[in-house]
This record gives C-alpha cells, structure tokens and sequence, in this order.
C-alpha cells in the first residue's frame, strides 16, 4: 500500500525539484559568478561554475573606492532599524486605539487611513515632501526620510495587527479596568505582550521591505552619496557604464546585501510566510 | 477584503458615552499618523492636484497658471504617454498568463501528501525576498551578451547565435516579464496553498469514486471553489503589475528608446529628480499626468470589482 504511494508521488518530487533549480538559478548563477576573478569573467562568462574560485571580489569590494560598502551597510542597517521600529510602534498602538478605544471620530478616521491605500498620487509627491523637510530644517537624507516614515500610516500592518488584537477576549481588559488600569496601562500590560506573534510578523515583513526598497532612499539620497544604502549603491554601480569591469563586485555585494535577507528568511520563515498568507485574506 | 466588510459594517447606533481619559490616551497614541495624515498624505495629494493647473518648474518666479492646458496637452498631444499605457497592459497581458498558471501549478504540487513541503513552500517563496535593484542586476548579468543564457540557449539549440536582449524592445519586454514573474510569483503560490487548504477532501474522494480524471477535478471542482480567492489573486495582481514602476527602472530603465517604460517608470523617469535628465521640467505637467494616471487606475479597479462581482452572482 504504502509502496504504490510513494510511486504515484514520484513525479510530483521530480517535479517539484526541477522547478526548485530552475527558481533557485538565478540566485546559484549570482554565487558562483560572485567566486570568478576578473579574467575569467571576461574569458568565460558563459560558464556556471568558476574555474578557480577565489574570493578576490569579496576582498575587493570591502577596500575598493568604486564603492563604499561598509559606508552603504551601516546606512541600510540604520535605516532599516528605525523604519522597523517605526512600524512595529505605529501598527501596535494604532491597532489597538482602533480595535479597543472608544473615541469621536474613530469610525471615519479609520476609514480615511484605509482608504488612502487606494488613493495614490504617486512619486510626484516628492517634491512637497522635500518642502515640508525644509520647512522643519532637514535637507533630503535618509533621516529625512525617516522622519516622513514616523509620520506615514502603515495601513496593511495595522490591519494585520488589528485583527490579532480583536481574537483576544475583551475579559482580560475589563479586568485590568476593575483594577484601577488605564487605556494606555491595559495596551502596555496585558495586550503588547500577547502581541509577540504578530508583530514578528510585522518585523520580519518590514524588515525585508526597507533593507530592499530602492526608489525613495535613492531620490533622498541623490545629492549626498555618502547616505546611499546597498540598494542604492550597487544599483549605481551598474549604471556607471563600465559595469563590465565591475561584474565581480557587482555580484560579490549583491550577495553580501541578500545575506540578511537570508539569515532573516531562515529564522523567521514561518512569521513570513504567515504574514503573506494573513495580509491578502485580511487585506 | 474584510477591510472594505469592516468600513461598511453596520453597528446598531447607541449613543456612546465617552471617558474623557481614554479619548485624550486614544488621541495620543494615534497622534502622530493624525498629524502625518495631514502633513505628509493629504497635504502632498492637495499640493500635487492644484499644482496640475499650473506651469511650474521648481523656479517660484516662473510659476503661472495655465488653466487647462496641462489636460490638453495629455489628451491631444502626448503620445508617449499613451504609448506607455499600452505597454503597461502588455506587460500585464504578458505576465499574468505566465505567472498565475505557473503559481498555481506549483501549489497544487505542494498541496499533494508529500514531505518537506516546508522546504520546497519556502524555496518557491525566496525569490520574492529580494529586493528589485538586487534583482535588476541579477538579470542584467544573466540576459547579458556574453552572459549565460545566451550560453543556454544556444547549447539547447533554442537561439543559434547570441542576443542582445537589451537592445531590441521585445526581448527586453520578455525580460522585463521574466525577472517581474521571478520576484513575485511566490506570494501568489502561498494565496493559491491557502485557497486549496480550505477545499474539504470529501469533495475529492467522491470525485475519485465516481472515476473523475485529474483535469475533470481541476476544472470543475478545484478552480470553481477557490474561485472567490482567485478573483481576489487576480485583483491584487492586476493592481501590482498596473503599478509596477521601480522595477522597470532597475531592470531596463524603460529602454531600448523607452520602449519599455510603463506608465508609473515613465512618470518617475520623467519627473522625479535624480531620475529625470532635463533640468526644469514642468512639474505641473507631471502633477497633471499622475493626476489622470490616478484617476485611471482608480475606474480600472473599481470597474474590475464591478464585473467579477456581477460574474460571481451569475454563477
């Protein structure tokens, strides 16, 4: 019984596996092109794997003045953080107010939240964006930025979030209440630390979309090089023109700036993937 | 779309008697998207609307209104930008008869009794990890002259010599799709998972009882049932690809000769600075062409809930 299983699901396997190469290759073409030297890109770059794997572009790409790695790995690692931060505080509490509070004016301003995932004027809106920066002394950089970030709404995470708090029983407030909590005092005691799952939900998922976004880091960061992120950076290495001599670096920082993405994705692929799942039911 | 389901949901009214204290904590705590709302959303939107009324190119002196002429000039003269709409609905015509069968093709794998579904689950989900100028290089060195698909190709005897996939606008469409499909195809696969999980196994081993064959059972048992999820896939795939922009820009940057520019790369290519070539565009106009854009993708949407509804209550 157990047998005749097995062989019906065999090409199910066999399937699945030449999809996984085919998915995987462009990532295993990046590893390994990563480990050629100079020469051998030129002299074969129609070749998979490395005649003679060296790390010379690892080593290169971490001295080179082409560019700055460790200067753009501080700037994503930086602004990654504080947009995670920004997040993980605005989905909570706005979550919560929206789920639990009672207040004038709750009813039409979530609407109004909700609705501007609709409305969208697009990358137009940079250019009011950059006087209101101006207005409160702050030029286009990536704290810039960031500070527009702390004003956004984060709407998809809210409602990912909102939905979580409305499984927990409203019993659990009420007794804090009796026991003389405030509203703020309910949020911070009892429904945060239920929260948890959640919210490495909304970490992980923002975590991933602001160490890879690329658009707005690169129109605040255009006169200030120094501010680049790796997204940034090695995207304008590419269009420098004499990319064919930049391949091996290229690839080289291209991997380093996955490996977070990776070692996240590992660690926390089952916050991902609910995430995902959760957000277009939800959404 | 429970979020539409919570903004219409009618509650019974009961006049609500309020604690102060709550509301002054309430407002507290949402003060800061309250103030963002109205400085870094509407303001930017009111800004970018009146704005599409006049000529204005960065210089305060220069700025003058102009009435209708911005509107004019797009419905009469512009033709690069309705050639840019209709390359965005090629690529979405392009993209989504690849990914989609594609996605669901790889779920109804997955959603067999097989080991390490886990694995291969997350595996498909991968690419959708990485970020688009990541991507954009990837598949610059892969689709390069010298690269390695050309290699492929030709070792499978598929192209006889070597292409240069970025020089002629088809090739660099198909491009364009392939690395698009790539980078999001796995969210999909998890949507379609998700639909199949609810479909209950009752439903099979009757049909496998009554002989059913496995193209039978797909297309009259699996697509009608997971039809709801599928109306809401294609919903958010649509919209994506619509809007698709960036990826443009870090995959081709709208060439050969902005044969490739959507709708959205051209708007960004054309008018947001580092991006825009010229010095002292009219970003008047460009506020007037987001704005008809906006305007356009709003009917899209609403026009494709519309008639997905009406089809849904046919059946």
């Amino acid at each position: 019984m157990k047998k005749t299983k097995m062989k019906n699901l065999l090409p199910v396997y066999i399937s699945l596996f030449v999809l996984m190469v085919i998915v995987l290759f462009p990532l295993i073409y990046t590893l390994l092109a990563s480990l050629k030297s100079q020469m051998e890109f030129f002299n074969s770059a129609d070749k998979l794997f490395p005649e003679k794997a060296t790390l010379v572009n690892y080593k290169s790409v971490l001295t080179s003045d082409r560019i700055d790695l460790k200067t753009m790995l501080f700037n994503s690692t930086y602004y990654t953080i504080c947009c995670v931060v920004i997040n993980l505080i605005a989905s909570a509490m706005n979550a919560y107010v929206f789920e639990r509070g009672r207040f004038p004016g709750k009813k039409i301003i979530f609407t109004v939240f909700s609705s501007l995932m609709f409305i969208n004027m697009g990358s137009i809106t940079v250019y009011p964006l950059f006087d209101i920066l101006n207005a409160i002394h702050l030029n286009r950089s990536l704290l810039g930025l960031i500070v527009i970030k702390l004003l956004g709404i984060p709407i998809v995470y809210i409602v990912l979030v909102r939905s979580y708090v409305a499984t927990i029983p409203k019993e659990l407030d009420e007794a804090a209440k009796i026991d003389g909590c405030s509203f703020f005092g309910i949020f911070w005691r009892i429904i945060l630390p239920v929260l948890k799952p959640i919210l490495a939900t909304v970490g992980v998922l923002s975590f991933n979309a602001s160490w890879n976004e690329y658009l707005m880091p690169s129109i605040f960061t255009l006169s200030n090089p120094k501010q680049q992120t790796l997204m940034v950076g090695i995207y304008a290495l590419k269009s420098t023109g004499e990319s064919a001599a930049n391949w091996g670096l290229m690839l080289a920082a291209a991997v380093i700036a996955l490996i977070p993405v990776l070692v996240a994705f590992i660690f926390g692929n089952r916050y991902f993937i609910d995430g995902i799942t959760e957000g277009a039911v939800k959404g | 779309m429970k979020l539409l389901h919570n903004i219409t949901a009618k509650k019974p009214v009961v006049r609500e008697k309020y604690d102060k204290a709550e509301v002054v904590q309430c407002y507290l705590m949402i003060g800061l998207q309250i103030i963002g709302l109205l400085l870094v959303t509407l303001y930017p939107i009111c800004w970018a609307i009146r704005l599409a009324w006049y000529y204005y190119d960065g210089v305060l002196s220069s700025t003058r209104f102009v009435g209708f002429e911005n509107f004019i000039t797009i419905f009469t003269k512009d033709t690069v930008y309705w050639r840019t709409w209709l390359t965005t609905i090629k690529f979405t015509l392009m993209k989504l008869p690849i990914e989609l069968p594609f996605a669901m093709f790889i779920a109804l794998l997955l959603n067999a009794k097989i080991k390490a579904k886990g694995f291969f689950r997350s595996v498909f989900f991968l690419p959708t990890l990485i970020g688009s100028a990541i991507i954009g290089v990837i598949f610059f060195s892969l689709f390069d002259y010298f690269g390695i698909m050309n290699a492929i190709l030709k070792s499978l005897g598929i192209i006889s010599s070597s292409i240069d996939w970025f020089a002629d606008p088809s090739k660099a469409m198909l491009v364009l799709v392939l690395g698009s499909v790539w980078s999001t195809f796995g969210s999909n696969v998890l949507y379609f998972l998700a639909a199949l999980k609810n479909i209950p196994s009752e439903v099979y081993e009757s049909a496998d009882l009554d002989g059913a064959s496995k193209f039978v059972v797909f297309f009259k048992i699996t697509l009608p049932m997971i039809a709801p999820i599928l109306q809401m896939i294609l919903l958010l795939s649509i919209n994506g690809t619509l809007h698709v922009g960036d990826f443009v820009l870090v995959m081709t940057a709208g060439g050969p000769s902005g044969s490739t520019h959507t709708v959205m790369s051209y708007i960004i290519n054309s008018f947001v600075p580092g991006f825009a070539v010229e010095q002292g565009v009219n970003i008047g106009y460009g506020c007037a062409l987001s704005l008809v854009t906006s305007v356009f993708m709003t009917i899209i949407a609403i026009a494709y809930m519309k008639i997905s509804t009406r089809l849904a209550n046919m059946y």
